[in-house]
């Protein structure tokens, strides 16, 4: 096999396979969305919370008793 | 290299297997003792910082369980009530649940310190590092004596409760305190009674395992003994009523009737059981009734 050839193959295997690494399994990916639902839902309630704090508080926030 | 590439592997835990990681049955019990100290605190407390302050003490409570699984995880691989939690089942990696733990313990404590008050922040902050480094990583695996000291993180949560409340600390949620420190020896010891072959398996020096069954009862009979009359303790300082007062007077009576059915007990483990069971149910009604006594007054005020 020439060196041509050799390249022409190993392009076209790259072409079929373009990412190589780690696969993620159905179940893997199932896995991933729903705990970047749960952080998501987490990071939203954070935000409603310190929303909701600050219009009781009003402007001293952060001011101790 | 195959313990690289398995630490590599991504990850199949689902948003249920770190719920369970929070030991949601344990942050129930801690949730329902710290409104119990919010509630029965004088003056107001907006009810949107009420329900901030519980939250941040759940998040906390549920830190604390995850930072007690992560170290824990060789014991429980080993006992069969705790073998299928997610980290001995294999379902989540040991460093992702110490990354759970730490930053559910930093925002709880921050965020409770921020916008409900400084004191409260720092006696969560007392109770996660009292549960995961007095008692997990010194304690459990060293002295019998692990669950009457360690017992004291699980009796903070009324303080917490109270101070983010009112800003500070009294005497009343001191008794609340003592109460789930007293109880917590007998209740724990009673379960240990029967699950003694687990411990010896996982190599905890729990009670019976390092002093024996008959000295556990008796131990039990002693601690139920401090309990009883500790539980009539707010009704006698005056806020509570009086039916606070006879169910806790009931409930401590029907406390040192088991424990003492436990020292008596010979053969079997009936009465550790009963004992077991009926402890949960003492320390729920107690704190139910000091929650209903509150609540009753405020309406009449009303």
């Amino acid at each position: 096999m020439s060196v041509v050839e050799s390249r022409v193959r190993d392009h076209l295997s790259n072409q079929q396979d373009p990412q190589p690494g780690i696969r993620l399994t159905e179940q893997q990916q199932r896995a991933r969305r729903a705990r970047s639902l749960a952080i998501a839902l987490a990071l939203g309630g954070l935000a409603l919370l310190f929303y909701v704090v600050t219009l009781v508080k009003g402007p001293g926030v952060l001011t101790q008793p | 290299m195959s313990a690289t590439l398995a630490r590599a592997e991504p990850s199949t835990a689902g948003a249920g297997d770190y719920i369970e990681l929070m030991k949601p049955r344990v942050m129930s019990l801690v949730v329902f003792t710290a409104l119990v100290g919010l509630v029965v605190a004088p003056g107001h407390i907006h009810p949107v910082i009420a329900l901030t302050a519980l939250i941040c003490i759940a998040v906390g409570a549920g830190a604390a369980g995850a930072l007690n699984m992560w170290y824990d995880a060789d014991i429980d691989a080993r006992m069969g009530r705790t073998a299928a939690r997610p980290i001995p089942a294999g379902r989540l990696a040991p460093g992702d649940a110490l990354a759970f733990g730490i930053t559910l313990a930093a925002f709880s404590v921050c965020v409770l310190g921020l916008l409900v008050n400084v004191i409260a922040g720092a006696l969560l902050a007392v109770t996660i590092a009292f549960y995961v480094v007095i008692y997990t990583m010194w304690l459990k695996r060293t002295t019998p004596q692990n669950i009457v000291i360690g017992g004291a993180a699980g009796a903070l949560p009324p303080m917490i409760g109270w101070a983010a409340a009112t800003g500070g600390i009294a005497l009343e949620p001191v008794v609340l305190f003592l109460v789930i420190f007293f109880w917590t020896p007998p209740h724990f010891w009673a379960l240990s009674l029967y699950r003694t072959e687990d411990y010896v398996r996982a190599g905890v020096p729990m009670l019976p395992v390092v002093a024996g069954e008959r000295e556990t009862r008796r131990q039990i009979l002693i601690y139920t003994i401090v309990l009883a009359p500790l539980g009539v303790t707010p009704w006698l300082l005056g806020y509570a009523g009086p039916l606070f007062g006879a169910v806790a007077l009931a409930g401590g009576a029907g406390m040192v009737a088991l424990a003492i059915g436990v020292r008596a007990e010979q053969n079997g483990h009936a009465a550790s059981k009963r004992m077991f069971s009926f402890s949960i149910l003492y320390l729920f009604v107690l704190f139910a009734m000091l929650l209903v006594d509150r609540m009753s007054a405020g309406l009449a005020l009303w």
